[in-house]
């Protein structure tokens, strides 16, 4: 007869070998789904956490993107004849399907889908207090420095991506923002050389109608202003895009970032084609300083400021503003 | 001729509206209340990053202020339907804006009445989708 401690022990055998093979069909049936693109449908939620627990197998954001080249077999070289073909037809002007101003176009307002550490919800919360306690924040970009990627794909105004064999360029129409994605094969500038910029070094490879990125050497920045989290100097990122149907280019984000995020964060960005039947929408040079009454100033309480318009004779005196005085 | 009247917003719902999205964040303007002008058109300053549609309003004394209303730049006005050609100077228009908390004569641009039609500058961060 078995002992009350044997009984127990087998108890608990039994039920971790039954959690285990309950978990490990779960989890290799994500890891399988996650190699492969997924759409977006009633059941998004599922795979959008799945997508998530798939970036946190990897230790690194290039260990992600080489286990992504595995499976696309080293990747596939595109030849001009292919650019006819729909999957690589990006051609139009789009914009960010939807989001307003959230990394995770999912969520709205306070919520957050990120794993911050410590120090990524320090700084969160000191973007918050600041805006409670001033009503309002200095963005970076007030004096058209580029937003910089991530950030980049929060960005609302018009986009035009250009695919071509051994070069993808993905195009902000703000402050004139070109990414180069480079798809012939090249590795990323050796560490010893790389220096930082505010898009960083994006390398690719084509799997089918998919493809997938890897971007580092970034500058530090903000997934968006308000309650959006900060970036560091030391974040990477690996893209999943794919033209889903005729109008509309979607893309995986996994973000790594060993300061602000304890794990990878997760998100499908989306951008949609917008109708211009009669051609109006064209994407053109976006001079920041060719009007003087866009010009902005930092107030001391972190908030931002117009300094002189150019139809007010005197500024200084009709405002009732320190920092324009 | 100017009006200004308040409204209970709440007011991050102002800094984080994509409607007002700009490469400032809308700390100088109070989202709390409305500024409402009727005069003429003096300018359009369709530019980058942000346009600027300035105003003149005759005082009760006959004098008169320019007003700046600010809006987004030429490709979200596009897509609003409000080209460059709409406004030109003398156009008679009454125009509301969230009011510089300053007190200068400035806002940022909500929406105008010209010849019985609204024109909305924030209409222009909808997404029309081209036919597939």
């Amino acid at each position: 007869m078995r002992s009350h401690k044997e009984l127990m022990n087998f108890r608990f055998f039994f039920f971790v070998i039954s959690a285990f093979s309950l978990f490990l069909p779960a989890t290799s049936l994500w890891a399988q789904d996650a190699f492969s693109w997924q759409d977006k449908d009633d059941n998004w939620l599922a795979k959008k956490a799945a997508l998530q627990s798939f970036g946190e197998q990897f230790a690194s954001s290039m260990d992600l993107y080489q286990a992504l080249e595995q499976a696309a077999d080293g990747g596939e070289s595109l030849d001009w004849d292919d650019m006819a073909n729909a999957p690589y037809d990006w051609s139009g002007i789009y914009t960010r399907t939807g989001g307003g101003l959230s990394f995770d176009p999912d969520i709205r307002g306070n919520e957050m889908t990120a794993q911050l550490t410590s120090a990524g919800a320090a700084t969160r919360q000191r973007k918050i207090d600041q805006i409670d306690s001033t009503g309002g924040e200095y963005d970076p970009i007030s004096d058209c420095r580029p937003p910089g990627f991530p950030r980049w794909a929060t960005e609302p105004f018009l986009h035009e991506f250009i695919v071509t064999p051994e070069q993808t360029w993905l195009v902000n129409e703000m402050v004139n923002d070109v990414r180069r994605v480079y798809t012939d094969g090249r590795d990323h500038t050796l560490p010893e050389d790389a220096y930082a910029s505010a898009n960083g070094d994006t390398i690719g490879f084509w799997h089918d109608d998919m493809l997938i990125t890897h971007t580092m050497y970034l500058y530090s920045g903000q997934y968006q202003r308000g309650t959006q989290p900060d970036y560091s100097d030391q974040v990477e990122v690996v893209e999943r895009w794919r033209k889903v149907n005729g109008n509309t280019l979607e893309a995986d984000y996994w973000v790594f970032d060993p300061v602000n995020l304890s794990q990878p964060w997760y998100s499908r960005q989306s951008w949609t084609e917008l109708a211009n039947e009669d051609n109006f929408l064209r994407i053109r040079y976006w001079d920041c300083q060719e009007n003087q009454n866009n010009d902005i100033i930092e107030r001391e309480d972190g908030t931002s400021q117009f300094p002189d318009f150019d139809f007010i004779e005197n500024d200084a005196e009709v405002s009732n503003d320190e920092a324009v005085r | 001729m100017k009006k200004i009247y308040f409204f209970a917003l709440f007011p991050l719902s102002f800094i984080f509206s994509p409607l007002v999205y700009a490469h400032h964040s809308g700390a100088m303007f109070d989202g709390g209340s409305v500024v409402e002008v009727t005069g003429k058109v003096k300018e359009f300053q369709y530019t980058n990053p942000h346009s600027w549609l300035l105003v003149d309003v005759t005082n009760e004394d006959g004098s008169v202020t320019t007003w700046g209303f600010e809006a987004e730049g030429p490709s979200t006005l596009m897509r609003a339907g409000i080209r460059k050609s709409a406004l030109p100077p003398g156009t008679a228009i009454t125009i509301r804006g969230n009011p510089m908390k300053d007190g200068r004569s400035a806002a940022a641009w909500i929406d105008a009445m010209v010849d019985g039609e609204t024109i909305n500058p924030r209409n222009g961060f909808a997404v029309i989708p081209a036919s597939e």
